[in-house]
């Protein structure tokens, strides 16, 4: 990892720390932030930058400074447990009908293709107005969604790898299907499983950040980006900072997200245009 | 310009005048981080029009970036250090874009190694060939197309020019590159390995082509490959290149005599040798061919094939028809055939990657009171101990080693999944097979890309061994690597075997390496045996007509010439009643007619 970094263009080492500097703030966000991100203040509303509020106060008089700290707590941790579940179960699943190549491959390709065809948030906008929007039912239903656009991805790289000689080796000891997967394939696609990585959260936070801000995802009064810039749009000429901080913020870890994955690319030899889709 | 003056002295042979090629103290270094590695040091020759000037090396040489040097072509990051590269009168690095673009194609041609890659897939044969004429400013009509066509003898030209590349075969693609490099009238042509993808049989007819073509258009030719037999039959004159340096250059008979360097004596004892003639060569190499060999080989049968049929798809034709093969304990038997003969499906077959469409595979009962069983069930359905008895070694060891796992992960895996040795012991068992595939026990924490391509096949070898297998199934081990390292491989494999009383199924299209490891051959074609029995028996004749083109094609080091044109259309037929002849010896002939 030291000499990944050494060698690194500038670009990924921003990209890292941008991503580092939003985790770390949404993480430390309880202990640094200086007001209560849901107590209200009717004397203090829609101030203004001031030395007590850094970043002014909404129409509630709650400080923005530490909204948007907070804000990020929910769809990180969102985004992290989706993208984790999404690419873990995609990337072995695609190991494996690459390497199966089959009618088990034929058939999860087809319902893969039937899921990519639905459009994703509407899909999302019906799990949760069916099931309601608890934590756990939007990252079961961004996995579900997201799932088979890994899958894909990884098939393509590892079918290029299972039609190598030691995957054959691996088959003619008489390995069975899940060692071969585990041991022989995903080492080598790892490279394209990564950069998916970073390419599908900078996806998923978008999509958590959309949902909130349609309604769907955090309710009020918590702080979350998505509702903040929903909540402050109507005041954005009177307090325009109260809209722009979780703007900053989520575009800053989209814009580290997107220069991570390129970086990675660039530095594992993945080509997005070659194994990409979407 | 004399034809026959080819006086080129030792190494630094000043450049006659009027050479249609000179290269002098040419050096190229390559940029690897901040450092210089030198890839071509103080490389001087020339070649006079009408001559063929071969430049012999392994790998990594440096022969065929002083080759591309004549195109003014370099890789990205090289960078030409010193010298001089003339082509005429010109100094090639030092001429302007359109002039490049003149010389490239126009004054000096180039034949790759892989013509499949080399044409455009989605363009006619015969637009392909135009646009070599239009793009060097010639008047092109179809008649000259044709013309060119039916000059490197590629049969039905009109049918020809309006193929696809990928509707020819391989030695009909390298035809086309041909036709394509001289068709603009070069006076330089540039072959990089131009007929190492080809089996022997059409490589010899391209060869004698590509020599005829150049005397009759008197071109000055330079010809690069890793074979010596292949430099030796075309060459006027050769030079043995190491590590970036002309070791030796030398009028091609005087060179194959009398070599002078210790280096390309050593190169010219490893080349397996299918003819032992009394070349004059033999006098110069000390004949210390392998001792007295024991007669491991037993009549006792291991592996029996009866009527093996293996179709891909149910309605083509099959890919393995009717074999009927048996591998004794302790032998070498050899399959050799060009690509398709089906050689390799029937090693896979055995070795379970596949299953057989009719006909029985049975391997008898093992040393270590071992079970025999059915080869016929593909691995998924074989038991263990079945799967333990075959093992393969691949023809590439860059591929069939996991480049994520450590060389001692490797050799593991084997161990651990068939119980060989307890758990505790495993670690032990590594080393030694390390030590005794011949590389040191600190190999075992190395990535297979911290190992060279010899020691990879080492580390096949061993993986294969660790399975304590009874039959060794080697997939043309050999062919993907140097003269030198193949020939230690070889050595390696025939001592395991001796100790280990293994049976060996020795899979390759190379003759004399056949003839050099091998005590029974068989030889394939169309997915049929036509020829089987002892190695001397079958080298001796009389012989299938398959097997006599095979022979036939054989270029060794020392040949001054190449073999007269050959044809590449079959000239037989089997015989409708079957059968075969048997000259005797378990050497058996599959009865032909003539076509």
């Amino acid at each position: 990892m030291k000499s990944v970094l050494r060698s690194a263009e500038p670009m990924f080492i921003i990209g890292i720390a941008l991503i580092a500097i939003n985790v770390l703030l949404a993480f430390l966000a309880p202990w640094i932030s200086a007001y209560d991100p849901i107590a209200s203040n009717s004397e203090a509303a829609l101030q203004g930058p001031t030395g007590a509020h850094w970043l002014g106060t909404d129409m509630y008089g709650r400080d923005v400074l530490s909204r948007t700290l907070n804000g990020g707590r929910y769809a990180l941790l969102v985004t992290f447990l989706a993208t984790t579940i999404a690419v873990a179960i995609g990337a072995l699943l695609g190991c494996l009908v690459a390497f199966l190549n089959n009618w088990v491959d034929d058939v999860v390709m087809r319902v893969v293709d039937a899921i990519l065809s639905v459009p994703t948030i509407l899909a999302l906008l019906v799990v949760v107005a069916v099931f309601g929007s608890g934590m756990w039912v939007i990252v079961l239903a961004v996995v579900v969604v997201y799932t088979p656009a890994v899958t894909r991805v990884v098939r393509g790289a590892a079918r290029s790898v299972s039609s190598l000689d030691y995957v054959t080796a691996a088959k003619a000891r008489g390995e069975r299907a899940g060692p071969i997967v585990v041991r022989e394939i995903l080492p080598n696609v790892l490279d394209v499983v990564l950069v998916e990585y970073a390419m599908r959260a900078s996806w998923v936070v978008l999509l958590i950040s959309s949902l909130s801000f349609l309604g769907f995802g955090a309710n009020p009064p918590a702080p979350d980006w998505g509702l903040m810039v929903a909540e402050n749009r109507t005041a954005l000429t009177v307090v325009p900072l109260a809209t722009l901080g979780p703007i900053v913020a989520l575009a800053t870890f989209v814009i580290g997200l997107h220069l991570t994955a390129d970086g990675l690319g660039k530095k594992l030899g993945v080509d997005r245009a070659m194994t990409g889709v979407q | 310009m004399s034809i026959d003056a080819s006086v080129s002295g030792p190494v630094q042979a000043p450049a006659p005048a009027g050479a249609a090629v000179s290269v002098e103290n040419l050096s190229i270094s390559y940029a690897a981080g901040d450092a210089l590695v030198p890839v071509v040091q103080e490389v001087s020759f020339s070649i006079a029009a009408g001559q063929t000037f071969g430049l012999v090396g392994e790998s990594g040489s440096g022969k065929s970036t002083v080759a591309r040097t004549l195109l003014a072509q370099l890789r990205a990051g090289s960078k030409v250090m010193g010298g001089t590269v003339k082509v005429g009168a010109q100094e090639v690095f030092s001429l302007p874009a359109p002039r490049l673009r003149a010389l490239r194609g126009g004054t000096v041609a180039l034949v790759a190694q892989n013509a499949g890659q080399a044409l455009t897939p989605s363009m006619r044969i015969g637009g392909q060939v135009h646009e070599a004429l239009t793009s060097h400013g010639m008047a092109a009509s179809r008649a000259q197309v044709l013309q060119a066509l039916d000059q490197v003898r590629l049969p039905n030209v009109k049918d020809m020019a309006r193929r696809y590349p990928h509707e020819l075969s391989g030695g009909q693609q390298q035809r086309v590159s041909i036709a394509m490099a001289i068709v603009a009238r070069p006076d330089v042509l540039v072959l990089d390995e131009p007929t190492t993808a080809l089996d022997v049989v059409t490589q010899a007819a391209v060869l004698r082509l590509i020599k005829d073509l150049c005397q009759e258009l008197q071109t000055a030719t330079l010809i690069v490959s890793h074979d010596l037999g292949v430099v030796s039959g075309m060459a006027d004159d050769v030079a043995v290149m190491r590590t970036g340096r002309i070791l030796e250059n030398q009028p091609t008979a005087a060179l194959f005599t009398s070599p002078e360097n210790e280096y390309t004596r050593e190169l010219l004892r490893d080349v397996p040798k299918l003819r032992t003639r009394s070349a004059p060569a033999a006098t110069a190499v000390p004949s210390e061919d392998e001792g007295p060999e024991d007669e491991a080989a037993t009549s006792e049968v291991l592996v029996e094939c009866k009527d093996v049929t293996i179709s891909y798809n149910p309605g083509g034709p099959p890919a393995v028809d009717s074999v009927n093969l048996q591998i004794h304990r302790g032998e070498t038997l050899a399959i050799v055939g060009e690509s398709g003969s089906g050689k390799s499906t029937l090693a896979w077959t055995l070795a379970g990657l596949r299953g057989a469409t009719s006909g029985t595979l049975r391997v008898e009962g093992g040393s270590a009171g071992r079970a025999g069983g059915d080869l016929g069930k593909p691995v998924a359905n074989r038991s263990r101990e079945l799967r333990r008895m075959v093992q393969l070694i691949f023809q590439n060891a860059d591929t069939s080693l996991n480049p994520r796992r450590t060389v001692s992960a490797a050799i593991r895996r084997p161990l651990r999944l068939f119980g060989t040795v307890p758990r505790s012991q495993e670690k032990a068992r590594v080393e030694e097979l390390l030590t005794e595939v011949g590389l040191p026990a600190s190999f075992g924490k190395r990535l297979p890309s911290q190992l060279s391509g010899g020691q990879r096949q080492r580390v096949g070898i061993a993986r294969a061994l660790a399975a304590g297998p009874d039959l060794i199934i080697a997939d043309e081990i050999t062919t993907a690597l140097d003269v030198s390292v193949q020939a230690d491989i070889l050595e390696l494999l025939a001592g395991l075997q001796r100790t280990h009383g293994l049976s060996t199924l020795f899979i390759s299209h190379d003759l004399a390496v056949v003839a050099d490891v091998a005590d029974r051959v068989v030889v394939m074609k169309n997915g049929r045996m036509v020829e089987v029995g002892p190695v001397e028996a079958v080298l001796a004749g009389p012989n299938h007509p398959y097997s006599a083109s095979l022979l036939a094609s054989v270029i060794e080091p020392g040949d001054l010439d190449l073999p007269s044109a050959l044809s590449e259309e079959q000239t037989w037929m089997d015989d409708p009643d079957g059968g075969w002849e048997e000259p005797g010896d378990g050497h058996r002939i599959r009865k032909w007619k003539d076509a």
